[in-house]
């Protein structure tokens, strides 16, 4: 049987990926049984937080290959190869992205835990969708929960980003 | 004084650490990584109730990268509460680190500390434990009976009324006023219930203990009562308090479920046991079994009503179950009472009996609305039905029968939270004007009139809860803080005050700030940790503005003098012409020098000493917030299907010192009672396994469910708080249960009185109707 | 996953199915992984990864509409061909899955390889009687969905034959449709029931029905009586009502309680009245 397929294979266990993280090429060193949030933390990316393990809460959103998705329910050694965004990638407090700046100016920031996954999704939101209705940015952020804020001001930070994003003012 | 002379209280200041929070800031528990350290991982029980015969851990031991096993054996056994409350804690005393008997499924067996979790969770495996099964009791009236199993047959525990009827915790208080219910032409009785529901902080409890550089314990947990976590430790494990650190980094929400000692003591065991650094990081599925949640409640309530509108008599009797160990039994039962009736003016009798009993499932704790969640789901849909009974509106009912300015009610000084409480009168309520605010915003009138005549299987309708909380628990909890001058003009406010994501490090600088004249990024705000930052006892009973606020007040006051002492020297004027205003002293003839230089003389040119002071704050009252809640619905009669149109909450929370911030809290303490309403209850399976432990099945709300909601804060200002300010945290959990519940009966004439309000109940209702 | 030790991502389904056929290791296909990624049964040593199987299209086909196994829910959402395909219906069940992070992730291949009562289509591919080509030892053939599920049916999707594509049949494309999903909650997984509806109607008489019942069970079910009540029918509010009776017989059958048949059954009989034109649920 010919083997034409690209294949990775594991040592004692463990699997060695190249990852492009935030835009930098990174080799990781994964367990076979480990998940992308968990390898993600390891190697520092502290933001890509751990609420719940079964990809129902949302607070481990990265973006991989251009789509928001649940880091606890990738399999690390099968994100070999590709691109992955964390909110460490978006902005720094030196120099914020529009949409942290926008959650922080509606006061859509309480304890912060769900932050960096929501900011992900919306991202993804807006590269896409340049003026979103209300209906649809409810829709795209659903699988990013919060317990604190009731969704009120976070959907407000989402609009107000829209609209300073159609200005022009930010890219 | 008036709110509109405020600088900088009462305005819009960005949240200290949002901006860290966006850009991702490793700063919660978790973030934080340690050489060597150590997983820990606990071994869970599978019965309900049994004793544990034999637990053999050699196998475990032995097993690769396991650093330390510990059973009830090897800990001390010390019995004690985990409740994070002032000592002595009212609650019993009936909890051990490890013991040789569990109480529900999900209860403590062991704990393991190895160098991996994959070793950790392998290990308990390997632990042999054989249990001698004992009949369990998952009804709390069931295991009030006699005969039923007794939870708590340890001779050692302390503070327990009742061990052999499961009583936890008992209150009973009655005011009489001749004969009960001879003056009411009605007299309405039900028994309204509330399931086990969960807090659902996104970020699951965490705890990393290890040793500092003295050989110090040092526990970094995610936790509201940062004092109460040390003096309960040192408590259990015996050990001095002077040996333990407590720091609190962010926390990912707690909501309540973090104002206990859940895995503190035992991970401070493994690192006893072990001297390196370990970590126990629960779980989804733990936080739903092992932590903490709201009491399931039976509320029956029976009151006498006139048709003039007077409420004649009210009798109270709830029954909490309180789960396998009474930590808040007693405190949440009050509250019940306490936070809820004296809204309400009675004419004759009171009388309150509160019991919180013990059955093997999961602990139920602190949770946001404390008992008044209960209460109030049975007290304002109650209010609904008795106004219906005499044919009186439901608003006019209302407004006749709550609480005024200046008014009092004998439950204040009966009932406080957890032993008497304080008598005290009402020095602010903005409720009339919520009322009618909130009328107006959901457009009440014409909508009922709308309303009056609908056709079709959809059918709206609208409802309304008032509500009111307290302000901290008055003459127990107390604040301090610590303030001192740097260089340029800043400050370093040092504050025990547990900041959840509340945002109570920004709101104290501003209280700070407004004092000395200053901005609130004038401040480094350095909190909750029990080396150096003074006492508070957390964050909870909605204390942290009133309490901690005033205390920073006080602090800031003392501050002040000094700094005037020094400027009067500088600037050759007398104190009494001086003042502090942005960032400078100025004198009344126009002199001034700015804060840097009142500061660098204090430090480096005469008479030098550090600019610095301390002050606390308890309070002798607990003034309450109020709220007016109002709902908009739509029922499907053929699905049975709610959806919630429009809810608006009025909430007076005194001056809001920070407006934004103090309108996220109530959306979110709204929208939680909304998901209570609609959504939230744990199952458990016959034999008292939990069945939908974790959010795949337990479904709080996402942005897709929520619906249109709005929070209008109506100022008013109260004289005993920090610049008319009183707390808001809590109150808003408590309105759409009964909001809802009422709106339904003003629907489709159907009266649940059993949460959440799930399609089948309602559908079941309406064929009951016919 | 623990005995991983080998990772695969194969671009071709000859070389999908060479990963799953070698007998050096067993082997199992992941697309989405969603539901899958933390159940991998432990015997599994071999991941066979399916992102780069160039299979995500929807493209009409010879009248048929051709959907890639791989596709997202959220590109079954937004496809203008799918939501333009009998009422738009497979875009509106794609956007009742779970959460948006739940729909980039999980594929359409994904969601029917195994019986769950979580699955979404299921129901609808039954009701709108796709097919499924297939590869697997013996080629690449087409087989009906409703055959896959069957006892009978030898092969495992994953294991040793792959999904490439769901083809939606010419004939469906002007039937009126509707997919409802019942549950507590806008994003829960679970549901108390998921009906997915179908009717090709001309001059007010029901030619073709369909009625597939989601959520109750791993397996969809198919409303037998409901349909053959509505064949041949034409549309009135009496038959509306009588119609939705025969689904509560179907359900019966079921044991899906009295709750979950008679709030199918509303909506059903909503989704019948709506085909004559009359607006479902108010009557004024």
């Amino acid at each position: 049987m010919k083997k034409n397929y690209s294949r990775l294979e594991a040592s004692g266990g463990f699997f060695e990926i190249t990852l492009l993280v935030n835009g930098t090429k990174r080799e990781f060193r994964v367990k076979n049984g480990e998940f992308l949030l968990d390898a993600l933390r390891r190697y520092g990316y502290k933001s890509v937080k751990k609420g719940c393990d079964t990809g129902d809460c949302g607070s481990c959103t990265v973006i991989v290959d251009g789509k928001p998705s649940l880091a606890c329910l990738i399999p690390a050694f099968s994100a070999h190869g590709s691109a992955v965004t964390t909110v460490e990638g978006l902005g720094t407090m030196r120099a914020p992205h529009p949409l942290q700046t926008a959650f922080v100016e509606a006061g859509a920031v309480q304890c912060g835990f769900c932050i960096p996954g929501m900011i992900l999704s919306a991202k993804a939101l807006l590269d896409e969708v340049p003026d979103p209705s209300e209906e649809e940015i409810r829709k795209y952020l659903d699988g990013n929960l919060c317990r604190c804020t009731g969704y009120v001001k976070q959907i407000q930070a989402v609009k107000a980003a829209a609209k300073k994003k159609r200005g022009g003012k930010e890219a | 004084m008036s709110a509109d002379k405020f600088k900088v209280v009462n305005t819009r200041v960005l949240k200290m650490d949002a901006l860290g929070l966006a850009c991702g800031e490793p700063v919660f528990t978790d973030d934080k990584d340690f050489n060597g350290l150590l997983y820990g991982r606990l071994l869970w029980s599978p019965c309900a109730h049994a004793r544990i015969k034999k637990i053999d851990v050699r196998a475990a031991e032995e097993a690769p990268g396991v650093k330390a096993v510990l059973t009830w054996r090897e800990v001390p056994r010390v019995p004690h509460t985990t409740a994070g409350q002032g000592y002595p804690e009212p609650s019993p005393y009936d909890s051990f680190v490890l013991d040789n008997k569990v109480r529900f499924v999900g209860d403590r067996v062991a704990a393991v500390a190895a160098e991996t979790p994959e070793a950790a969770e392998a290990a308990l495996k390997l632990i042999k434990v054989e249990f001698e099964p004992l009949p369990a009791v998952f009804d709390p009236f069931e295991a009030l009976k006699d005969g039923a199993p007794v939870i708590h047959d340890e001779k050692d525990a302390k503070n327990i009324p009742d061990a052999a009827h499961n009583i936890a915790a008992k209150f009973e208080f009655e005011v009489k006023n001749g004969e009960w219910f001879k003056d009411a032409d009605f007299v309405v009785e039900n028994t309204y219930r509330m399931p086990y529901l969960q807090h659902c902080a996104i970020e699951p409890h965490t705890v990393i203990t290890y040793f500092d550089n003295f050989g110090r314990l040092v526990i970094r947990t995610s936790t509201q009562v940062p004092f109460h976590v040390r003096r309960i430790v040192a408590q259990a494990l015996k050990i001095p308090v002077k040996k333990i650190r407590v720091v609190k980094p962010r926390i990912g929400g707690g909501f309540g479920s973090k104002q206990e000692v859940l895995l503190e003591d035992i991970t401070a065991a493994l690192s006893l046991r072990t001297g390196k650094p370990v970590k126990i990081e629960y779980t989804r599925r733990e936080t739903f079994v092992s932590s903490r949640t709201r009491h399931p409640a039976a509320v029956r309530l029976k009151t006498g009503v006139k048709k003039d509108g007077t409420i004649t008599d009210a009798e109270m009797d709830i029954v909490l179950n309180t789960g396998a160990y009474g930590s808040h039994a007693l405190t949440v039962m009050m509250c019940s009472g306490s936070h809820t009736i004296p809204m309400y003016k009675v004419r004759n009798n009171i009388k309150f009996l509160g019991r919180s009993v013990y059955t093997n499932l999961p602990v139920a704790g602190a949770y946001r609305g404390y008992g008044a969640t209960q209460g109030f789901f049975a007290w304002e849909s109650q209010m609904d039905i008795m106004a219906g009974k005499i044919g009186m509106d439901p608003v006019e009912f209302r407004k006749r029968n709550y609480i005024k300015l200046g008014e009092g009610s004998p439950v204040f000084k009966a009932m406080g939270e957890g032993r008497e409480g304080v008598e005290q009168v009402i020095t602010s309520i903005g409720l009339y004007e919520g009322i009618e605010k909130g009328l107006e915003a959901i457009d009440w009138y014409a909508k009922k009139e709308k309303y009056r005549d609908q056709k079709g299987p959809v059918r709206r309708g609208l409802g309304m809860a008032c509500l009111m909380q307290g302000s901290g628990i008055p003459e127990v909890d107390m604040a301090s803080a610590t303030i001192k001058m740097n260089e340029d003009g800043s400050f370093n406010l040092l504050t025990g005050a547990a900041d959840l994501g509340t945002g109570s490090d920004t709101i104290l600088a501003q209280i700070a700030a407004e004092v000395l004249g200053v901005t609130a990024g004038d401040f480094v705000v350095r909190s909750a940790d029990t080396d150096l930052t003074p006492f508070d006892v957390g964050a909870y009973a909605s204390s942290t503005t009133f309490i901690s606020g005033n205390a920073v007040k006080k602090t800031a006051e003392k501050v002040r003098e000094m700094i005037i002492a020094v400027a009067a020297g500088i600037l050759d004027r007398e104190k009494e012409s001086l003042r502090l205003e942005a960032g400078k002293v100025i004198a009344r003839d126009g002199a001034s020098c700015s804060l840097s230089e009142v500061a660098n003389t204090s430090l480096y040119y005469s008479d030098q000493h550090q600019i610095i002071a301390s002050a606390s704050h308890y309070a002798h009252t607990s003034p309450p917030p109020f709220a007016a809640h109002f709902a908009d619905i739509e029922v499907d009669t053929e699905t049975g299907k709610i959806k919630i149109l429009d809810y608006v909450a009025c909430v007076d929370c005194g001056t809001a010192i920070n407006p934004e911030m103090a309108e996220g809290q109530n959306d979110g303490a709204v929208l939680n009672g909304i998901g209570h309403t609609l959504s939230e209850e744990m199952e458990f399976s016959a034999n008292g396994t939990p069945l939908n432990a974790g959010f795949r099945r337990y479904k709080i709300f996402s942005t897709a469910d929520t619906p249109p909601m709005r929070t209008i804060l109506i100022p008013t200002y109260e004289p005993n708080g920090p610049f008319g300010a009183k707390s808001v945290s809590e109150i808003g959990i408590n309105g759409p249960l009964p909001a809802v519940a009422n709106a339904l009966y003003n629907a489709v004439g159907v009266r649940l009185t059993d949460s959440p309000f799930t399609p089948d109940k309602v559908l079941a209702a309406l064929k009951n109707k016919e | 996953m623990n005995n991983i030790k080998y990772c695969s991502f194969p671009e071709t389904p000859k070389a999908a199915l060479a990963a799953l056929l070698d007998r050096r290791a067993e082997a199992m296909a992941v697309a989405g992984g969603t539901l899958v990624a933390k159940t991998l049964p432990d015997s599994v040593t071999h991941f066979v990864g399916l992102k780069k199987l160039p299979y995500r299209h929807i493209v009409k086909r010879g009248g048929d509409l051709v959907i890639g196994a791989l596709a997202s829910f959220d590109d079954i959402d937004r496809s203008r061909l799918t939501r333009g395909w009998a009422g738009g219906v497979l875009s509106m069940a794609a956007a009742r899955c779970s959460s948006q992070l739940i729909r980039n992730m999980a594929t359409i291949g994904g969601n029917i390889a195994r019986p769950h009562s979580f699955n979404i289509f299921p129901a609808v591919l039954e009701g709108l009687d796709a097919g499924l080509r297939i590869i697997s030892r013996s080629g690449i053939r087409t087989v009906p969905f409703s055959a896959v599920y069957l006892p009978d049916f030898r092969l495992k999707p994953g294991r040793d034959c792959v999904i490439l594509e769901i083809i939606i049949p010419g004939k469906t494309r002007n039937w009126l449709c509707r997919f409802e999903k019942f549950a507590r909650t806008e994003t829960s997984w679970e549901a108390y029931f998921s009906l997915f509806m179908a009717a090709g109607v001309k001059a007010g008489v029901v030619r073709e029905a369909r009625v597939a019942v989601g959520a109750l069970s791993p397996k969809p079910f198919r409303a037998l009586s409901a349909e053959k009540f509505l064949r041949g029918r034409a549309l009135s509010s009496a038959s509306a009502a009588e119609a939705a009776l025969e689904l509560e017989r179907d359900l019966d059958q079921l044991r899906a309680g009295d709750f979950r048949k008679e709030a199918a059954a509303a909506l059903f009989g909503r989704f019948i009245s709506s085909l004559s034109g009359e607006r479902p649920g108010v009557k004024r």
